[in-house]
């Protein structure tokens, strides 16, 4: 079924295969402290810096404060930036690394792009726990489902990045610096998800209102989010398309929906899109990456 | 009928990529046990022949057949029984040289129980034992080298296929190497080597000279230089036979990957 199309020796399966390639991943990440360090600054300036710089003006969305909203874009950009490095490493691997030696090995070639998918979903996953352990910091509560719920969205986001990420990879010859990758891919993914800002909804901007607990709870139930100055947002129409073509915010929105119970796209679409996605990319990587091995 | 088959059968081989002509034509034999050199200068043709070889290129015209497999229809009896050393080290850096070794034990699916033992044999014959722990981005050009010869022969290759296997290594580097090549041969093993040393192809069984893409030249290294007017030695030879013209060739994609590493680039390490 998966080998459709691919010759055959990249039809068959070796979990040996997969599982030194998914292995190999994990070590090349362990040892590379600028990717963590990465990670861990990313989320600082972007949860706490503009988290609780720009929370200052914009006290809340729906009722999140500012710096609860973009909890998950942060995972978000930590995914995008850790899968799609593990990915670009390729075209160094293809022409300077290990990959010419696994190539004129006998292992089935969909074995070692799962190997690579397999292991860029989990750095992800890694990487974009950094920012859960600052939830406390931001006043985020979850459950224990709530956490499940987001590490697997967590998974299938760094599988759909990695994927992405190898098809690119397959299709360029050389590598000057991840630069291009960064303003060229990551940034526009990252900004037009409905990372941070919201695509709808209310907004309160006005801080002097300072409402008891309670009543806030009542309005919540009764509709109200935000009462003092609170605007509706409205998006060009633009943006608004771009956002929806945009994979990564039905990902990032399952997320939000799992760490803090707030949707704002449909669920069906976001599970459909959240989990049916990744496998058939990473069908398209397998095909992308055998064919950029032959000459 | 495998058994009496040369090592290596090349017949008409040719690869072109649309109207450049990379290697046209080239027939050759190489018997089992036999030590067999491909000569030329930069950009002649010697590396694409040895990828048609070992199935990483796909010819565009005639056949060939590593232990009587064919690499294009058998290919992958071809990748299990041959061993490859490439011309840039194909190792992970970040890795240590056991990790590297482990993963090709993989690849190459060698028995679960055995793989403990082929890595500690392997880092034995490469002088790396108390290297096996290091990663191999802390090794000299020398010491890749070497771990990377005894990573193609982990899986006991029926062929050993080595492209410019001494290239930018130091004098002793390349003793030390060539040493090992050496005992490689006594042991009986095919090999089919690259190079631009000409007293090291001199050593050979037999050569083969590759000029622009076609063999002008086959044979054992002293009948070539008897063959050929005024020549005393195998560069005599080599210079009558492609001239004296310098070959300039334009940096492709992995050695513009190479300066921007040595420049300091991102995913060097």
């Amino acid at each position: 079924m998966i080998g459709i199309g691919l010759p055959s020796r990249h039809r068959r399966v070796s979990l040996a295969v997969v599982g030194v390639m998914w292995r190999r991943e994990l070590l090349r990440y362990r040892r590379d402290r600028s990717q963590i360090f990465g990670g861990v600054s990313r989320t600082v300036l972007w949860l706490i810096i503009l988290g609780f710089g720009l929370g200052a003006s914009l006290r809340e969305i729906e009722g999140y404060t500012y710096a609860q909203y973009i909890l998950p874009g942060v995972i978000t950009l930590n995914i995008l930036f850790s899968s799609l490095q593990c990915a670009i490493a390729l075209v160094w691997d293809r022409e300077v690394g290990l990959l010419r030696e696994v190539i004129v090995s006998p292992a089935p070639m969909l074995s070692v792009t799962l190997g690579k998918l397999l292991g860029g979903a989990t750095i992800a996953l890694v990487q974009g726990s950094i920012p859960l352990l600052l939830a406390p910091v931001i006043g985020v509560r979850f459950n224990l489902a709530g956490l499940l719920g987001a590490w697997a969205v967590m998974f299938f986001m760094g599988l759909l990045i990695t994927a992405f990420g190898v098809v690119i990879a397959s299709r360029m010859k050389t590598f000057e610096g991840f630069g291009s990758i960064s303003n060229g891919v990551i940034q526009p993914l990252y900004f037009l998800s409905g990372s941070i800002f919201p695509l709808k909804g209310i907004i309160g901007g006005v801080g002097f209102l300072q409402i008891p607990e309670a009543l806030r709870e009542e309005l919540r139930r009764v509709g109200v989010y935000a009462i003092g100055g609170g605007w509706v947002v409205q998006l060009p129409w633009w943006i608004e398309t771009l956002v929806y073509v945009n994979p990564v915010s039905y990902q990032l929105d399952l997320m939000r929906f799992f760490l803090l119970g707030f949707q704002q796209l449909p669920m069906a679409a976001d599970v459909a899109v959240t989990f049916a996605l990744p496998p058939i990319a990473a069908v398209v990587a397998a095909v992308f990456m055998a064919r950029s091995f032959k000459d | 009928m495998e058994h009496h088959a040369p090592a290596i059968v090349s017949t008409g081989l040719g690869r072109r990529y649309g109207d450049v002509v990379a290697v046209e034509d080239v027939s050759f034999e190489v018997g089992r046990g036999e030590f067999f050199a491909l000569l030329g200068p930069n950009g002649a043709g010697k590396t694409t022949t040895v990828h048609m070889l070992t199935t990483l290129t796909s010819p565009t015209s005639g056949s060939a057949q590593v232990l009587g497999h064919d690499v294009t229809s058998e290919a992958q009896e071809v990748r299990r029984t041959l061993g490859m050393v490439f011309q840039d080290p194909a190792l992970d850096e970040r890795l240590t040289a056991r990790e590297n070794l482990e993963i090709h034990a993989v690849l190459y699916d060698v028995p679960r129980r055995e793989r403990r033992d082929r890595i500690a044999e392997a880092l034995t014959w490469a002088s790396l034992v108390d290297a096996g722990d290091r990663r191999v981005r802390t090794f000299s050009g020398g010491m890749k080298r070497r771990l990377e010869l005894a990573r193609a022969l982990m899986h006991r290759p029926g062929v050993l296929f080595l492209d410019e296997p001494t290239l930018g290594l130091d004098p002793q580097g390349r003793r030390h190497l060539w040493d090992r090549i050496e005992a490689l041969r006594a042991e009986g093993m095919t090999v089919l080597m690259t190079t631009h040393y000409l007293h090291e192809a001199e050593a050979c069984d037999r050569v083969g000279i590759i000029d622009h893409g076609s063999l002008v030249a086959l044979g054992e290294p002293s009948v070539l230089v008897e063959r050929t007017d005024g020549a005393t030695d195998l560069e005599d030879v080599f210079l009558t036979l492609t001239g004296s013209a310098l070959r300039d060739e334009e940096a492709g994609p992995r050695a513009l990957m190479k300066s921007y590493a040595a420049r300091g680039g991102e995913f060097s390490r």
